[in-house]
């Protein structure tokens, strides 16, 4: 059998111009459902073409010694990367908006010069999955960027339509749930894409939610199946709340924070729900979170619920990277240390649905991190980063003012040299 | 007053009372006038009694002293709530053994930045007691004052290995407010959780949030933020030269100021830019008093030898940045490299300022000594524990009582699952003077009022 792939490729190979071809020989390669395995791994033009236990050295291309060394795919996260510089500075924050909410994609901001997009590329993160951050019912669109160098990324997305779920300062949450249902009724009812631009729903009450028609067609993308709705919600009988609603409403769902998912783990399972938490949530930080705890991820997986992590503590928007610290410590409250790296790589891409990426498999793009030690350990470190079958440039902000402040120290700091 | 308790502690020891270690405690704290003048006349002193505690020795356990010092094969004697002795095969009667092989040991990790209890879970709004943001300088407002004594979030330190927290006012003022030493126990009144004779504590702020807090009435700019800190110092020498004629007179406002003027509380100084930090050592200067540790200095590192100088610690995390323009110029090798400054003087202490963080400190400062390694500098383990143990304990003024592990020293001590360092490590025992106080394989834990009838699963 691996011969016969390795004679398949061969007339591949020999075509290849060796600008692009890599091959990655000796390293312990996460695959999923199977961990770290000893293997090699053939790039080229931007594809991983053959994971195999050994492969031929090419005579074209760079064949990248990684003996001893752990190869997982990229790092998936959730952030505002690329859409935010500086979080008390508005001028610099793209994640929000007052005319949009449903409709928003705060991804057409992006900035892929922004020094924390080179900071977590330089940590292993070869893309992010935007939060929105709109301030209508709606937060926004989920959209998905790589985080390559230069100009060009690669998205996909829409991916989800974000919404939040629970308390409220004003209205029931019964009355918010009442509100959803009419409103997405609305939608289904006028569906002839001619919505009124900044349409007031429900007209005549005091509710100040507007909608244009750029909000109403991706409402209607959820209720046509083609993106899931997904909802940030923490209580154990408000989750079961929006499961139900978005079995009535025949929509597909993805739940956020659940930090009592806990609780209701065996009705998320059935209703084939994913989640995407931080598995650090374990403070019972509002009165919708009483019983948050360490212990949500080991419940919703042996309850069978697939999740991604994500890490969103202390200025998570910036170090999106420690998503991996979250994953770590999953594992020492019991997860499997395999179940730990999927939800960072594979388990996102499989709950959207994307496309040849997350996983270590030929046909997938090559975005590889090669790390000296195990990846979710805080002491490990980085050191390459392949985005699209590209060697990436680690360099960044905070190593360069780590050197001007331990190098060359007989020399006034602004006179230091910049390697 | 403590030179007595020394005395009836020493005798104590000598004479192997255990029975009476609860008394000794007991008397310690219905005594405890405080040395800190502003302490009025005891009225709020310390009641903490420690929890009953049985002698213990811990064999055969990796050690981390929190002085610097590794130990293998170490075994750890504490008795009365003190750490008696400290070496390998030691020969101790009567006491509980715990086989330590595999586990490491460290001190009771210090945190000297939280807001438990002032910002407490849930964060309500009824509950949100952590910033009095109606003046510019409010040194008359004390933490403990709003502390709230059945905050959820303590155990979940206590977990983490916790065993003393500095909780601060909020950094909206200038001047924010006194902060309080608490041992990370139960007590139904905050005086039940306060570390017996400690100092007090000022929060002070630089930069954007006062600025910005204030911008419409002042202070709206940074030299606004000096003026106003400098208007204060000479306030507080103006009501000292008073009270040399007027003894009685009382402006709590003033008490606190000239508590730090005459060295008796430690000025706590939330500061991120580097050149607002020496303007602050300036001040200092100008009025005669020290800066015990600069907070959240993002740029600590780069006067990293002028901190070293003046013997002043930097409480900083390990890699936050970016949520404000004064967080942008973050390494995560600021730690590091205030360590090291000097050969190795500078006094660098991990601190959270996060309900989440307090949880992790061994795994923040895990991430500060790999990005100091990567720096190019050789900081071993036992090093790098100096910054959740000696240094917060230090800038605390409680480094006496606890923060290493040396005989005589408060037994705060944590017993991990392996190596502190390692993100799979457990805090799987802390004791609080040799008192268990958290035991993770029997779920042994405080539970506050909050917790009862909401976590119905837990246990099950």
């Amino acid at each position: 059998m691996k011969i016969l792939r390795l004679l398949l490729l061969l007339p591949f190979l020999v075509l290849a111009d060796g600008d692009d071809l890599y091959l990655l020989k000796g390293a312990k390669v996460f695959i999923a459902d199977e961990g770290f395995v000893a293997k090699d791994i053939l790039v080229d033009d931007g594809k991983i073409i053959l994971v195999d236990d050994f492969i031929e050295n090419i005579e074209t291309g760079d064949v990248i010694d990684v003996q001893g060394k752990f190869i997982t795919p990229g790092l998936l996260v959730f952030s505002s990367l690329g859409l935010l510089e500086i979080g008390a500075l508005p001028e610099t924050n793209d994640t929000g908006s007052d005319i949009y909410n449903a409709g928003f994609d705060p991804s057409r901001a992006y900035n892929p010069f922004s020094q924390a997009v080179r900071l977590n590329r330089s940590k292993g993160v070869t893309s992010t999955v935007n939060i929105p951050g709109a301030s209508g019912y709606f937060s926004g669109m989920l959209t998905y960027t790589k985080i390559n160098g230069g100009m060009k990324q690669k998205k996909q997305g829409p991916l989800g339509l974000v919404t939040s779920y629970g308390q409220s300062y004003n209205d029931s949450r019964a009355a918010n749930l009442m509100y959803m249902e009419d409103l997405f009724s609305y939608v289904r009812t006028n569906h002839d894409d001619n919505y009124a631009d900044m349409t007031q729903f429900m007209l005549g009450t005091t509710n100040e939610y507007k909608f244009t028609s750029r909000d109403f067609k991706a409402i209607k993308k959820v209720l046509d199946n083609e993106m899931p709705l997904v909802v940030k919600v923490n209580k154990a009988t408000d989750i079961l709340n929006v499961i139900k609603f978005a079995e009535a409403q025949e929509v597909d769902l993805i739940l956020w924070e659940a930090n009592e998912g806990h609780m209701v783990a065996n009705e998320i399972a059935q209703a084939g729900v994913p989640v995407i938490l931080d598995p650090l949530n374990n403070i019972p930080s509002t009165f919708d979170s009483l019983n948050a705890t360490y212990e949500n991820v080991t419940r919703l997986n042996d309850a069978g619920v697939v999740m991604a992590f994500y890490y969103e503590q202390g200025a998570g928007a910036h170090n999106a990277y420690l998503a991996t610290q979250s994953a770590g410590n999953s594992v020492a409250m019991g997860l499997d240390y395999n179940e730990a790296i999927s939800s960072i790589t594979s388990n996102p891409a499989d709950i959207f649905g994307l496309i040849n990426v997350g996983y270590i498999l030929p046909g997938y793009d090559a975005d590889l991190v090669v790390w000296d030690n195990d990846p979710l350990e805080l002491m490990s470190s980085v050191e390459m980063v392949m985005i699209d079958g590209e060697k990436q440039d680690l360099s960044n902000r905070y190593k360069e003012l780590t050197d001007r402040y331990t190098k060359e120290l007989d020399k006034p700091n602004s006179y230091r040299s910049r390697e | 007053m403590i030179k007595k308790l020394l005395a009836i502690f020493t005798a104590l020891i000598l004479f192997g009372c255990t029975e009476q270690t609860s008394t000794l405690f007991v008397g310690e704290a219905e005594g405890s006038v405080t040395n800190y003048e502003n302490d009025t006349h005891g009225t709020y002193a310390s009641t903490y009694v420690p929890l009953p505690s049985e002698n213990t020795v811990i064999r055969n356990a990796t050690v981390f002293d929190g002085d610097g010092n590794k130990f293998i094969n170490y075994d750890i004697y504490f008795s009365d709530g003190k750490i008696s002795a400290m070496g390998r095969d030691l020969v101790v009667e009567s006491a509980k053994e715990i086989d330590g092989t595999g586990k490491y040991v460290t001190p009771g990790i210090i945190d000297n930045h939280s807001h438990m209890g002032v910002y407490p879970a849930p964060g309500v709004r009824t509950s949100s007691d952590g910033n009095e943001a109606t003046s510019p300088n409010t040194a008359e407002v004390w933490a403990e004052h709003s502390v709230w004594s059945q905050d959820p979030q303590y155990k979940l330190a206590l977990a983490g290995g916790i065993t003393t927290f500095h909780v601060l006012p909020g950094s909206a003022n200038l001047f924010g407010g006194r902060g309080v030493t608490l041992k990370n126990v139960s007590g139904n009144t905050v005086p039940d959780m306060k570390f017996p004779d400690v100092p007090h504590s000022l929060k002070m702020a630089c930069g954007e949030n006062p600025k910005r807090v204030y911008s419409s009435r002042g202070p709206s700019t940074r030299m606004g933020n000096v003026a106003g800190y400098r208007n204060a110092w000479i306030g507080a020498e103006n009501h000292r030269d008073r009270l040399e004629k007027d003894p009685s007179h009382r402006d709590i406002k003033n008490e606190t100021l000239v508590g730090v003027l005459d060295g008796e509380i430690l000025v706590h100084n939330h500061c991120y830019r580097a050149d607002e930090m020496a303007t602050m050592i300036n001040i200092s200067q100008e009025f005669g008093y020290k800066v015990s540790t600069f907070h959240h200095g993002v740029e600590a590192y780069k006067i990293a030898n002028l901190l070293a100088d003046e013997g002043i610690c930097a409480a900083l995390w390990a890699d936050w940045w970016g949520f404000k323009h004064e967080a942008y110029d973050m390494t995560i090798a600021n730690i590091a490299i205030v360590d090291q400054a000097r050969g190795g003087t500078g006094c660098a202490i991990v601190h959270s300022d996060s309900a989440s963080g307090i949880q992790r400190l061994n795994q923040e400062a895990a991430k500060a000594l790999a990005a100091g390694r990567e720096a190019g500098f050789d900081i071993s383990e036992q090093r790098a524990m100096t910054w959740i143990t000696k240094n917060p304990a230090k800038s605390l003024g409680i480094l006496e009582k606890t923060g290493t592990l040396e005989n005589g020293k408060d037994a705060d001590i944590v017993i991990w699952s392996g190596n502190p360092f390692s993100v799979y490590s457990k805090a799987e025992q802390v004791y609080i003077d040799g008192a268990l106080a958290f035991d993770k394989a029997t779920n042994f834990m405080p539970h506050t009022d909050f917790d009862l009838g909401v976590k119905e699963w837990e246990g099950k």
